[in-house]
């Protein structure tokens, strides 16, 4: 089966299974709607003021968008920045890049910005810088000539997210000490309902983001060959790394600034999908799109109805989710030779 | 005082007067609230005033509650929210709220924003200081229509706060290091309520001078302060026994014998959590804390 | 026939000190025409500066002074793209690690034919299929390339080479991993690319018999320099590598093919034997 019927048959299996966790979501939650009537406000038949109304359609539906838009860009980054690393484990939670990104987030607020749609994009920007600051730290550290050595990837990629949490907390100490446990909180990664002018800009920079590394994805194969040889092939090496590192720290920032930093979604979506469709990346990538919205989508609803009505973050699910996936590729892909 | 007590008279006739008509009052941190009528169903998203609430018996009005207002017992059998951090927006909403009350210490800022969003209005509640608290009881009572039990509330209270400061009025003031929190060790700062009760109950805190209502400490600076009186708050107890988390531990600082409070055996260690909570109930904590730092005046 | 490649005064150094260990050798003034056709050898010392006149030759790297042309064209004008479809490199180990299989690594091979496209057409494929077969990898096409053994790995990147349809074809050190078998194989082959598909072959080696047995001309490179260009029977003469390789060498006549078979002098340890 060729490369390209295979991703069709992939996307449209996926966008399947997303549909279905989608409805799921909608009909599960707190406050105890039946299915008829998450139907009839669906539909705009119940009245705008009553409970079903406002539970479905502020406070679920837009979580839901969210959580999509959210998964699936970090499964996206999680995909490039593999390529470009050409390593299994790396995402943006390990790579420490989300902890540069909050760090940008905090830094917003602190100076006031807000979920306005301009403020949203505000935040927006400095979570990409902090981003771009965080992956950039680590790649300084980890690049030896001939490529990156990973496992002063990983480590550089521990020890940078712990720099910029504890930036964070010092940062949270010294301005608003009562704040602090809010800010913890955040930090664990937080799907609330967006309002829809600023999900429209998350959407814009996800989609942004991920365009920017699908138009690559050829490329991003052709790189496990070494740069070198890429070279050779006719690949422009270094535009390629820097299009797509600025790229996955874009999709990164902008996850981060509008639902807090989530972890090891850009590691399991990624490795469940090979295991399925191999390394291609141009079957990765898009792929990763649903596969990530299905996956933190799937994680949140858990996550608010394990316990109801008290909540769990998202982001510990999705890192029960991920720590046993990432220890099992440790175990398995590295061999590493001391 | 007065102009808190003028507003909260206009708070009580316009929600008086007007049962159909929107009324636009100003909330403890000075923002608009608009209310449809006078509410109905009120969620506190705060221990204290919940604990308010009930004390002017308007529980009535009261639709739902965070995990923590546990205070009074009768509190437990409303619906509960979840925590203050992070309640759950659609428990909240099912309880069709037409007014939320929280504060700007204990719940998030993204909380209010999300309620804005929702068109639930939220008043926003500040009491870090005795006479603040006493504000906060006229607001809730214009709020919700018992304007008559605050009166005799607040009297009450202020009674007893006056008893206290008479009481110990003739002793000399000890310094008091009082532990909010054991390791880290947390402290109260100048914005504290709990410095302002020290203070009434005859003591001088030794962590006054940090501007910050709550302040990590550092041991060695506690000690270097030379406390007379050390009062452990003891937060076990207050969850049932089931955790170690917050048990004060006297014998880590029965080791610092050159602290005059230690040479002098003035470490307690005492279920005062009631004075973490600032609510009516705070005026049961001075009391138990004036007996401590001054047991000669109670005599 | 016309030079496909010119060398023209070439010089280059490796940036110190982070090159120190790959040579940090400079290459100074070399000078050197390969023609259209033509089996061409590069040959010398480890450090004499082989891998960076391949790396200039394919713009890894640029001169420092001097110019390297391809057809008359200088090489620095030339898009990446555009002289991969010239220039196909046989690099000298597969990439580790390398999560494709044989057909998506012969398939990479098309890419400077059609950089824009995502995916290969069914033309790309064909042309794969055919440098499969033509390298004897066909049946290996599902497999993935690690677990393929040395020799079939070196087919296998070898028909990712011929898949790319260049005009030059590079072989970096396309012996050094290889069993007796598979070096002749690899020496035929060389031979059959070069006749079947008039395809100009540059053989970097430091097996000076494989390269006196292919090619038609070679370079002999000593300490950044050309030390003598010509057939291999003119460049490999005792002399002459006594004097680059710094050791007692034999050089006799193969008497099949009629070219010069190259021997160390091995010194003698076991005295009285």
């Amino acid at each position: 089966m060729s490369a390209r019927r295979r991703l069709v048959l992939a996307l449209v299996t996926l966008g399947a299974a997303l549909a279905v966790v989608a409805a799921i979501s909608l009909f599960v939650g707190s406050a105890a709607l039946s299915p008829g009537a998450v139907i009839r406000a669906l539909a705009g038949r119940a009245g705008g003021e009553s409970v079903e109304s406002i539970v479905t359609l502020q406070i679920r539906l837009p979580r839901v968008a969210a959580a999509m838009l959210a998964g699936g860009a970090l499964a996206v980054a999680g995909v490039a920045f593999q390529g470009l690393t050409r390593n299994p484990l790396a995402e943006p939670a390990v790579l420490g890049v989300s902890s540069g990104a909050a760090f940008g987030v905090v830094l917003a607020q602190i100076f006031g910005l807000g979920l306005t749609v301009l403020e949203a994009l505000g935040v927006a920007s400095f979570a990409f810088a902090g981003a771009l600051l965080a992956a950039a730290a680590v790649y300084l550290i980890a690049v030896i000539p001939g490529g990156l050595s990973i496992q002063t990837l990983l480590l550089a990629g521990v020890i940078v997210g712990i720099f910029f949490t504890s930036a964070i907390t010092v940062l949270i100490s010294i301005v608003d000490f009562n704040r602090l446990g809010g800010v913890v909180h955040w930090l664990l990664g937080n799907l609330a309902p967006i309002p829809a002018g600023s999900l429209a800009v998350f959407a814009g920079l996800a989609l942004l983001g991920f365009w920017l590394i699908l138009r690559h994805a050829r490329e991003l194969n052709l790189l496990a060959l070494g740069e070198e040889a890429a070279v050779q092939l006719g690949v422009d090496a270094e535009r390629l790394k820097r299009r797509v590192f600025i790229a996955a720290s874009l999709l990164t920032g902008t996850v981060v600034a509008f639902t807090g930093p989530i972890g090891f979604v850009g590691l399991v979506v990624p490795h469940l999908l090979r295991g399925v469709l191999g390394q291609d990346n141009r079957l990765l990538v898009p792929t990763a799109l649903v596969g990530g919205g299905i996956f933190l989508l799937a994680a949140d609803t858990l996550a608010r109805n394990l316990i109801s009505p008290a909540e769990l973050s998202v982001g510990v699910i999705t890192s029960f989710c991920g720590a046993p996936v990432f220890i099992y590729l440790l175990r398995t892909r590295y061999r590493v030779a001391l | 005082m007065t102009g808190t007590a003028a507003a909260c008279q206009l708070l009580a006739l316009l929600l008086a007067a007007a049962p159909a008509g929107a009324v636009t009052v100003r909330d403890m941190l000075d923002h608009e609230v608009t209310l449809a009528a006078p509410p109905r169903r009120i969620v506190s998203l705060v221990p204290s005033v919940t604990e308010v609430i009930y004390a002017l018996g308007a529980e009535d009005r009261l639709a739902g509650r965070t995990d923590y207002c546990e205070f009074p017992a009768a509190a437990r059998a409303k619906p509960s929210v979840g925590g203050m951090v992070n309640p759950n927006l659609e428990a909240l909403v099912a309880l069709k709220p037409d007014l939320v009350i929280a504060t700007d210490e204990g719940n998030r800022e993204e909380t209010f924003q999300q309620l804005a969003r929702l068109r639930i209005p939220t008043y926003l509640v500040h009491a870090t200081r005795l006479d603040a608290l006493h504000d906060m009881i006229a607001r809730i009572g214009a709020l919700t229509g018992r304007e008559a039990a605050v009166g005799p509330l607040r009297d009450g209270l202020a009674r007893r706060v006056q008893a206290v400061r008479r009481a110990v009025a003739p002793f000399p003031r000890p310094r008091v290091l009082y532990v909010i929190w054991p390791e880290p060790l947390i402290v109260p700062g100048r914005q504290s309520l709990l410095t302002e009760l020290i203070d009434v109950a005859g003591g001088e805190s030794v962590t006054s001078r940090q501007e910050q209502a709550y302040v990590r400490f550092s041991v060695e600076a506690a000690v270097a302060l030379a406390p007379q009186v050390i009062v452990l708050a003891d937060h076990a107890s207050a969850n049932g026994g089931t955790s170690n988390a917050g048990r004060p531990e006297p014998e880590k600082w029965r080791r610092f014998a050159s602290v005059p409070a230690i040479r002098a055996g003035r470490l307690y260690s005492v279920d005062l959590s009631i004075l973490h909570r600032y609510g009516p109930s705070v005026v049961d904590g001075l009391e138990s804390l004036a007996r401590l730092i001054h047991p000669e005046a109670f005599r | 026939m016309s030079a496909l490649v010119e060398f023209d005064s070439v010089a280059f150094a490796y940036p110190q000190p982070e090159r120190a260990r790959d040579g940090g050798f400079a290459l100074a003034d070399v000078s050197f025409a390969i023609e259209a056709g033509e089996v061409f050898g590069v040959i010398g010392p480890n450090s004499a500066g082989k891998t960076t006149l391949l790396r200039l030759l394919t713009r890894v790297v640029a001169p420092a002074r001097g110019e390297v042309r391809l057809e008359g064209r200088p090489l620095a004008r030339l898009a990446h793209a555009e002289l991969a479809r010239w220039v196909a490199v046989v690099p000298q180990d597969a990439p580790r690690p390398f999560p494709f299989s044989v057909e998506q690594l012969v398939l990479m091979g098309r890419y400077p034919h059609g950089p824009g496209r995502f995916f290969e057409s069914d033309d790309d494929r064909a042309l794969a299929r055919a440098a499969m077969a033509a390298t004897g990898t066909l049946e290996l096409a599902a497999l993935p390339l690690e677990q393929l053994s040395g020799g079939e790995r070196q087919r296998a990147m070898l028909a990712r080479a011929l898949a790319q349809a260049p005009t030059l074809l590079v072989l970096d050190e396309p012996t050094s991993h290889l069993d007796l078998r598979y070096q002749a194989e690899t020496a035929a082959l060389i031979q059959r690319v070069n006749a079947e598909r008039g395809m100009t072959v540059l053989l970097v080696s430091h097996d000076l018999n494989l390269a006196a047995e292919v090619c038609d001309r070679v370079l002999l490179l000593s300490r950044g320099r050309v030390a003598r260009v010509g057939t291999p029977a003119e460049v490999l003469r005792r002399e002459t590598l006594e004097e680059v390789f710094g050791c007692a060498v034999s050089v006799d006549v193969n008497p099949v093919s009629g070219r010069p078979v190259v021997q160390v002098a091995w010194p003698s340890v076991r005295a009285g034997r």
